[in-house]
């Protein structure tokens, strides 16, 4: 039996850990080349003891955080616990073995000290390229095996020892492997810190002493978030939506059904109702993503980061308290070998239900409808000498309006937090080049007492030939507007050559494969966020600022804000007609 | 190394602002013999320069000077910072391509808070321009060559200044798409708004900061239009007011990548200015570390509210990444020191959180209402009440006796809130304060060293700041450093750091050029664009008045491996660029990578991203001078008197106190002992010695 550590020595290791796991996430996007890990940051590290518990994460994107365990607990069924020695480097990525979604390829390496398995370091990273039916992203494909490489807790090193036929099969298995090998060994580079670092921990205050200190830590983080839980009424809060369709079959829409069971401290999200599984890639592996959408939507809710400065450490603490129920063969657990590749936008759908359905009681801490999607488009093509390029862009999209502030316009939301690429960079570097990159103006946003947030409108023009997979959704479901608040708008895709713009296609959200000429133009508009509050609450000042900044007309604010403005000659153009504007609200309410 | 003998008389004052003081030192050299005088006065936040001068005016009657005798006057400043975090600049209009009117507004689409719903996007609610006075005009340059697809509408242009002049804006910026490629639009654009709008503040973002990647440079131009016309105003003001008070000397200002500069040059690129406040400190440790023979120190300059961190290695100043240079998280690509800072210092707040974690800082009781032991209304304990409850702070002696403090509030306040709810007693619960307040520094200290390949046990901790010498030793412990420094002003660090800056002039060219396959076509292009920038930088200090032999050139090119995103800086060879030296700069940058990420590959092309010239004009360094040579141990005649003081171990011991105004050099003090001067107090815990060097300054060691 250890001894309960103090809280001074707490403070101490659990600074220790939290530090570890920044710096092995910092190696990894800095280290790497391909953009959507150096630019994007979509990665995850940590370590982990020997139960798979999360002991500390990088603070990067949140759709990582939270996944790293499921993939331990797949690699145990093909290493078990005593099968590892030091030196050893496994790489995984099988949906059905834990991992989040295929191209999402996890580095584990063991931690020993004194001879003793202690734990794990590891990291995910969002692959560019792991051979695919299509470059980069994939939606309709018939099963599994269509999304390439599967790499099911397999050496890389073997107690040190470099298994090249595995790094030549992977060099040779993927369209870009000058960006994928490098990725591969920028993670073994964060996986190798996090050993050497966590062994430095468990020397300085050995072993019992540090894994007594995570339990508190986790004991803690759970402590927290189920104080949090516990002030929510016990109760069944539900709500649903529906995804566009599948990729393949059109027009078939597909039921999100979200039920959140407040019972106590605890809590149980059950996603009964949702649509079966697809024949396409647009299921969603049940460990590695459904379940952390659902972490994510908890933590963010109740220990939102903004609103609480108390640091809570970032470890299996925080999930404890959240039970996760999906039917097997439903979107969201589908039965091998079903695809799961394209899973980001469901993920999305359910963290914004679980907001949607405890608004109500939580009118303080939720938001109003958010796009709660991912635009993932991989534009891809073959250089003269042969080589393909493909280049994978996230577009960002909007939140709905919130209880005391507006929904953030072009930002990324819920379960992503990835960086744009500079256009510049990809201009000089790609056979690629933007033509627009702007907030939305063919629309107005979601009005509300908070308005909802703007969606962007990004337009990609191919320089040669190629060809474009687009993953997104929620061009049909509107984000709502709550508590008075109006609905935000739906996504769009354009197809259209930049030499004739009078022929502008009107796509889904999710294609794949499109073949581009030369002059082909991409334009994606993403859905915005819905209005929270009666509209006609709105601060004038601000009704008049979003008319000056080009955000919404006159006649608008006019109708929906009830905001009567008067023309001024400052070069600004309007100015707030306060009596005028208190006496078309009372004619309003 | 042998100065030229100087044999005029010269007077240089250095004065640096803080939040709570304003630091000044004054070094009057007269043929060899030199003389320093330090002084500090409260500062002036609503207008620092009432500050400064009276500060100047005092330190001159100390020294016994007129102020017309001052003949060089170095300004450290946190106007330009302070503007951008409380978002008190100049209305800003911004002129830019059409299709990308949003990008400051988008930014790099990362939101600050992963896990959050509230959280604020600074860059759309507090924006440097609004969306209103961001016009897009017709125009197009396209890569890789910056050839123009669309000419630029300059009725366009013409348009949109009459609008900003009608509006009444301060300020114009002008930032295009592949302006780096191209400036020829960005010029003609901003001539047009200049003859538009002739008083205006107007720059281009190929002017401020000539490099790849939009949204970064689009953001450092618009705070450079945002905080230049009000920094503008200041720095005429301070003139105005010093020469009224009779200093006629040029002041030069610190910028952030460490050297100094002209008023005029700074009103240009006041982007430059943003980190003068903190980089006086690190220059000072530099000179510190050089003067006790250390050249690889790691400096942490300790606050009331805050701490900031540097490395210096092999003497010379460590430049942030520039994917990391950002003031209130809006990116500014210019260099900077790398300087890290966190939110741990002597008013930093103990409490026990809601969940039973035992936690201390970032809050901070600042100065208002202060530490509980001030008696000033905090109830709160702080990091300073600990060291008072461990008697580590004499309450009698505490600025010299200036401040009256009060033990008994300080533990108090310990029993209260950290003691009894945790079971602990008041020594225990102060102890552990301190222990997780050094324990939280030292982890900023790892994240400025450890993992930027540096180790610490190589390198020399000088703790400054008024309470940086209670720390040395505890932090030295932690991170393992080889010793510790106490200098002989730690409270003035920064103001001495100003005397040893040198002018510094940064040019840039982006040229994205694979440079293992470079030929001669690629030699010529390189030479000829730093040929450019030395010629810039030479026409600079020629109108600075630097003769030509006090003139130095470093060639920079800023690499990065085919495919990455982010370069390192690798140095170019003097001489002709060749294959040979193209060569050496692929090593550099391969002992970079490896020494920044632990790793570097050898079978990877290296692509160089950005040229860049520092040009240096070198001023007379600050001579401080020797003290008499003591030799003792334990002198008895510095002590004063002997208090029961507690260690980080929980020993009890009976300390002595030493006036540090009495040790000499070459004296030594054994622990247990506290070394004391006016405003800064030093612990020399059991089992260390420290070791009083020729200038002053103390060395503490096991």
């Amino acid at each position: 039996m250890t001894e309960t550590v103090d809280p001074i020595t707490l403070q101490v290791i659990g600074g220790a850990l939290h530090s570890i796991a920044e710096q092995m996430g910092n190696v990894l996007y800095r280290m790497s080349y391909s953009s959507i890990i150096r630019e994007s940051q979509d990665l995850g590290a940590g370590l982990f003891d020997r139960d798979f518990n999360t002991l500390a994460e990088s603070d990067s994107t949140p759709m990582h955080i939270g996944s790293l365990p499921g993939y331990l607990r797949g690699i145990e069924k093909s290493i078990p616990l005593d099968a590892w020695k030091p030196g050893d480097v496994v790489i995984h990525n099988h949906p059905y073995y834990g991992a989040s979604h295929s191209p999402d390829i996890a580095i584990v390496m063991p931690v020993f000290n004194d001879g003793e398995l202690v734990g794990f370091s590891a990291n995910t990273a969002h692959h560019v390229d792991i051979g695919a039916a299509t470059p980069g992203l994939i939606i309709d494909v018939p099963d599994v095996y269509s999304e390439g490489m599967l790499l099911n807790g397999l050496k890389l090193y073997d107690e040190g020892r470099r298994n090249e036929t595995l790094w030549r099969y992977i060099r040779e298995n993927t369209r870009v492997p000058s960006l994928v090998m490098g990725d591969l060994a920028a993670q073994v580079a964060s996986a190798e810190l996090g050993v050497r670092r966590f062994q430095e921990l468990l020397a300085q205050y050995g072993t019992a002493t540090v894994i007594q200190a995570t339990r508190q830590l986790m004991d803690y983080s759970e402590a927290m978030l189920r104080r949090e839980i516990a002030k929510i009424p016990d109760g069944d809060y539900t709500a649903d939506g529906f995804l566009d369709d599948d990729g393949r079959n059109r027009g078939k829409h597909l039921p999100v059904k979200v039920t959140v069971r407040v019972r106590g401290d605890g809590v149980e999200v059950d996603l009964t109702g949702s649509s079966p599984q697809v024949p396409t890639a647009f299921n969603v592996p049940f460990e590695g993503s459904t379940k952390v959408a659902c972490y994510f939507a908890f933590r963010a809710l109740l220990l939102d980061t903004y609103t609480n400065t108390d640091p809570i450490p970032a470890n299996e603490g925080s999930f404890r308290p959240v039970k996760v129920t999906a039917p097997p063969g439903c979107i969201f657990n589908p039965i091998m070998p079903a695809a799961a590749e394209a899973r980001f936008s469901q993920i999305q759908r359910v963290a914004d239900c679980i907001i949607k359905a405890l608004a109500p009681v939580l009118p303080d801490r939720c938001t109003a409808g958010n796009a709660a999607t991912l635009s993932f488009a991989a534009y891809s093509g073959v250089r003269p000498s042969g080589d393909y390029w493909v280049f994978l862009e996230v577009n960002e999209a909007a939140m709905g309006g919130r209880p005391n502030s507006d929904g953030p316009d072009t930002v990324e939301e819920l379960m992503r937090n990835t960086r744009n690429n500079p256009i510049e960079d990809l201009g000089m570097h790609l056979p690629l080049i933007c033509d627009r990159y702007e907030v939305r103006d063919d629309v107005m946003p979601g009005a509300g007492k908070f308005r909802g947030g703007m969606g962007v409108v990004k337009s990609q023009r191919f320089i040669g030939a190629g060809s474009i997979t687009h993953e997104a959704d929620r061009h049909d479901d509107v984000p709502w507007g709550i508590f008075g608040g109006h609905p935000g708008h739906g996504g769009r895709v354009e197809v259209y050559n930049a030499a004739d713009r009078s022929k502008v296609g009107q796509h889904p959200a999710k294609f794949s494969g499109l073949l581009t000429n030369p002059g082909d133009v991409m334009s994606y508009l993403s859905p915005c966020g819905g209005g929270y509050g009666n509209p006609i609450e709105r601060d004038p000042a601000k009704v008049l600022d979003d008319v000056l900044d080009g955000f919404i007309d006159p006649p608008h604010a006019h109708d929906v804000y009830g905001v009567v403005l008067k023309p001024v000659d400052d070069g600004y153009g309007w100015a707030v007609d306060l009596p005028a504007t208190e006496k078309r609200r009372a004619g309003m309410s | 190394m042998a100065q030229p003998r100087d044999r005029s008389i010269a007077t240089r004052v250095g004065v640096d602002v803080g939040g709570t003081f304003t630091d000044l030192v004054l070094e009057r050299r007269d043929g060899d013999e030199a003389r320093i005088v330090v002084h500090k006065v409260p500062s002036t936040p609503s207008d620092q320069s009432i500050g400064v001068v009276r500060g100047v005016t005092e330190i001159c009657r100390i020294a016994g000077i007129a102020p017309d005798e001052i003949t060089l006057l170095f300004h450290g400043t946190t106007v330009a910072t302070n503007m951008v975090i409380e978002r008190r600049g100049a209305e800003v209009g911004m002129i830019t391509t059409r299709g990308f009117r949003d990008i400051l507004h988008m930014a790099r689409h990362k939101r600050p808070h992963n896990f959050s719903l509230q959280f604020d996007v600074p860059w759309q609610s507090a924006p440097l321009v609004k969306r209103r006075n961001r016009i897009a005009v017709t125009e197009r340059l396209m890569p890789p060559d910056g050839r123009i697809e669309t000419p630029l509408d300059e009725d366009e242009v013409r348009a949109a200044a009459e609008l900003f002049a009608k509006r009444k804006l301060d300020a114009v910026v002008i930032a295009f798409l592949f302006s780096f490629l191209n400036n020829a639009h960005e010029q003609r654009a901003k001539e047009i708004v200049q003859e538009v709008m002739p008083d205006a503040y107007v720059c281009a973002s190929s002017d401020v900061v000539n490099v790849i990647r939009e949204y970064e440079r689009f953001s450092t131009v618009a705070m450079n239009a945002y905080i230049g016309p009000r920094t503008a105003s200041y720095l005429q003001q301070l003139e105005g007011r010093l020469r009224e008070a009779g200093v006629h000397a040029p002041v030069r200002i610190m910028q952030s990548n460490g050297g100094i500069s002209t008023v005029e040059n700074s009103i240009r690129r006041p982007v430059g200015l943003l980190l003068s406040g903190p980089a006086g400190g690190v220059i000072g440790a530099r000179t510190t570390g050089e003067a006790c023979g250390r050249p690889n120190v790691i400096t942490i300059d300790i606050g009331g509210t805050s701490a900031d961190i540097s490395v210096i290695r092999d003497g010379q100043l460590t430049i942030k990444n520039p994917r990391d240079t950002q003031v209130a998280l809006l990116p500014v690509l210019v260099p900077m020191l790398d300087i890290d800072a966190i939110g741990a210092g002597g008013g930093s707040i103990a409490y026990v959180d809601a969940g039973g974690a035992f936690r201390v800082g970032p809050r901070s009781a600042g100065a208002d209402p202060g530490p509980a032991c001030y008696g000033q209304g905090g109830t709160e304990p702080t990091v300073t009440d600990a060291q008072v409850a461990l008697g580590r702070l004499d309450p009698d002696q505490f600025l010299g006796g200036d401040l009256k403090i009060d033990a008994a509030l300080a533990r108090q306040s310990i029993k209260t809130h950290i003691a009894d709810p945790l079971g602990l007693s008041v020594t225990d619960a102060a102890l552990g304060i301190l222990r997780i307040v050094n324990n939280n520094m030292a982890l900023a200290i790892n994240a400025a060293s450890v993992a930027k390949g540096v180790d610490p046990r190589q390198f020399t901790l000088m703790a400054f700041g008024g309470a940086g010498p209670l720390h040395g030793v505890a932090l030295g412990e932690i991170i393992a450093a080889k010793d510790v420094i106490s200098p002989l002003h730690p409270g003035i660090t920064a103001a001495i750091g100003l005397l040893e800056t040198q002018l510094q002039y940064e040019y840039t060219r982006s040229v994205l050029t694979v440079l293992s396959r470079a030929g001669a076509d690629e030699y010529a292009m390189l030479e000829d664009s730093f040929a450019q920038m030395i010629a810039e930088g030479a026409a600079q200090l020629e109108s600075d008045g630097i003769a030509t032999d006090k003139r130095h050139y470093q060639r920079v090119i800023e690499c990065r491996y085919v495919g990455q995103g982010f370069e390192l800086r690798a140095r170019l060879p003097d001489g002709p660029v060749t294959a040979a030296s193209l060569d050496a700069v692929i090593a550099d940058f391969y002992e970079v990578h490896k020494q920044v990420y632990g790793h570097a590959f050898d079978d990877q092309l290296v692509e160089a991203i950005t040229l860049r010239v520092i040009a240096t004009g070198a001023t007379v360094p600050l001579q401080l001078p020797a003290i008499p040579r003591g030799g003792r141990t334990d002198p008895a005649e510095a002590r004063s008197f002997v208090r029961e003081t507690v260690f980080d171990d929980g020993q009890v011991l009976p300390t002595p106190r030493y006036a540090r105004g009495k040790l000499l050099a070459d004296d030594i003090v054994r622990g247990p002992a506290i070394i004391t001067q006016h405003n800064s107090t030093t612990i020399v815990p059991p089992g260390y010695t420290a070791r009083v060097l020729s200038h002053g300054d103390i060395t503490i060691s096991r």
